[in-house]
């Protein structure tokens, strides 16, 4: 295997050499409980507020309003049962295109009584901010949306859904796990109320999240036991994984302005270069509001676990749009909600791209996946047959 | 990696992938709930599988598993493919994983219904 890329950066990323400096210390001599009177408990007390700090600079907001978690999943589990709990009963709004970590936090809460409106998107994976407006009713107790969806990178409204929600009096959250540190985010202009974010799409370690909560936002824990995070999230902080999140955060603040623009481009070059090489070819959702890092691009006539599988064994890493799971196809919810046709949605493959990615690994991916596509054209049937999924 | 070596160039140089024309059985499978599909032609000289193709559109193991099935049909008599099973394409294969097993399922169901549709042909010829 002559070259490896990593074009997954959206499923997870390296943590940065900084970070794991960081962190060390907190697997080694500092080891205290935060919540511990004495001085090895102060220590990591010292650690966990100023990380506390740190990400609250970042986010123009308080120490005290932001609570680390376990992770994505754990903190959308949190906002948005947080807020509905709080509540009893009533509305909530949300889109079709969310995160798993939202959509079955929804339908749970469906389970236990609750309303939720699931809007669509357009052809590009937007909301229509009028389409919340209308969604709206006089029990409406939460809106939740992501920032930016991980399989397109396609960007939402979110400012407009904000003036929206505080207009009329319901609380925003904000799955902002693929653009936290990678966008710019400010929570007041945008009307966010709670903000999921996470490490290790950032250069952070796995394990380490937080969500962002507003001062005098109404919610419930969802996690009992002791009285860490204000009595908001029980459990023994991470230490060491809270230390690396602050790290992560504190470089992004250095570097995601040139980053992103780095990133736009060859994220252009890479869809440029397969444009122009493979026929059939497609990118899917928007053109401009979309995560500089991100391209979701269609192989018409080819399965995408095929397409990851031939350019795994060229040593690159990307990700498939459509899982098979014990002989069960399923394509793209996301895909399938912006109308992409089935038998187009099942070959779609997600590049994206990280700090270590190279104009030379741009290249090196589009020579290496055109004879792949052709190949596998070559021995199709010449349609992709409908999937019953 | 979770595929056998043998698997593996299966995938990456498929034996007598493409069509036929004027072929003298025809067979096609296409698997519920997963949507792969795959077809085989075939040429029958003195009741043996002369030469075998495909097509096929499915996942890496599913392309596999139709060039494997391919080698191992060409020049044996029909009737045998009448009775190939998945598990003889899967040890050719060196394995499959669980979640994968239904690539060999279908390759064989393919090849059996080309066998089939020779027959059918030769009958009706009489």
């Amino acid at each position: 295997m002559s070259r490896r890329v990593y074009l997954d950066h959206n499923a997870s990323t390296p943590v940065h050499p900084e970070v794991l400096a960081a962190m060390l210390p907190f697997f080694g001599e500092v080891y205290g409980n935060p919540s511990s009177v004495h001085a090895f408990g102060r220590a990591a007390r010292e650690a966990v507020d100023d990380a506390r700090g740190c990400i609250a600079r970042f986010l123009a907001v308080r120490p005290d309003d932001i609570v680390f978690t376990s992770g994505g999943t754990e903190s959308d589990n949190f906002g948005v049962k947080g807020l509905a709990q709080a509540r009893g009963s009533g509305h909530v709004i949300t889109s079709r295109i969310e995160h798993h970590a939202v959509l079955r936090t929804c339908e749970a809460l469906e389970g236990q009584g609750f309303d939720v409106t699931y809007l669509p998107v357009d052809d590009q994976g937007r909301l229509d901010p009028d389409d919340v407006k209308r969604a709206l009713r006089a029990d409406t107790i939460a809106i939740s949306v992501m920032h930016a969806n991980s399989e397109t990178g396609t960007i939402q409204p979110v400012t407009e859904i904000g003036a929206i929600a505080r207009e009329h009096g319901v609380p925003l959250h904000v799955d902002a796990v693929q653009t936290f540190g990678k966008i710019p985010i400010d929570v007041e202009a945008m009307g966010i109320d709670l903000l999921s974010f996470s490490g290790h799409k950032i250069y952070g370690p796995k394990g380490a999240a937080g969500l962002y909560i507003r001062r005098g936002t109404k919610m419930v824990a969802v996690q009992h036991g002791g009285e860490h995070e204000r009595r908001r999230r029980a459990g023994t902080e991470n230490v060491p994984g809270i230390v690396g999140l602050a790290t992560a955060v504190e470089i992004r603040g250095r570097e995601m302005h040139a980053e992103a623009e780095r990133l736009s481009a060859l994220r252009d070059r890479l869809w440029e270069g397969i444009r122009t090489r493979i026929p059939e070819s497609r990118l899917n959702g928007a053109r401009v509001a979309r995560l500089p890092g991100t391209a979701n691009i269609v192989f018409h006539r080819v399965e995408s676990e095929s397409i990851v599988l031939g350019l795994d064994l060229k040593g690159v890493a990307v990700s498939a749009g459509s899982a098979c799971t014990s002989g069960n196809v399923e394509p793209s919810y996301v895909l399938v909600a912006m109308g992409v046709p089935v038998d187009w949605a099942m070959g779609a493959v997600r590049f994206s791209l990280g700090r270590g990615t190279t104009a030379e690994d741009i290249d090196y991916v589009v020579e290496a996946v055109a004879p792949i596509v052709e190949k596998l054209r070559q021995a199709s049937p010449g349609r992709a047959p409908a999937a019953t999924a | 990696m979770r595929y056998s070596a043998v698997l593996v160039d299966h995938f990456l140089n498929p034996r007598n992938a493409g069509l036929m024309r004027d072929a003298d059985g025809v067979g096609e499978d296409e698997y519920e709930g997963c949507g792969d599909l795959t077809r085989f032609f075939l040429r029958v000289r003195e009741e043996r599988a002369a030469e075998v193709r495909f097509q096929t559109y499915g996942c890496g193991p599913t392309i596999a598993a139709a060039s494997a099935a391919s080698e191992l049909c060409t020049g044996r008599p029909i009737e045998e493919l009448v009775n190939l099973k998945g598990h003889d394409i899967e040890a050719a294969l060196g394995g499959l994983p669980d979640d994968r097993r239904h690539a060999a399922d279908v390759a064989a169901n393919a090849l059996r219904g080309a066998a089939l549709d020779y027959l059918r042909r030769r009958d009706a010829r009489g």
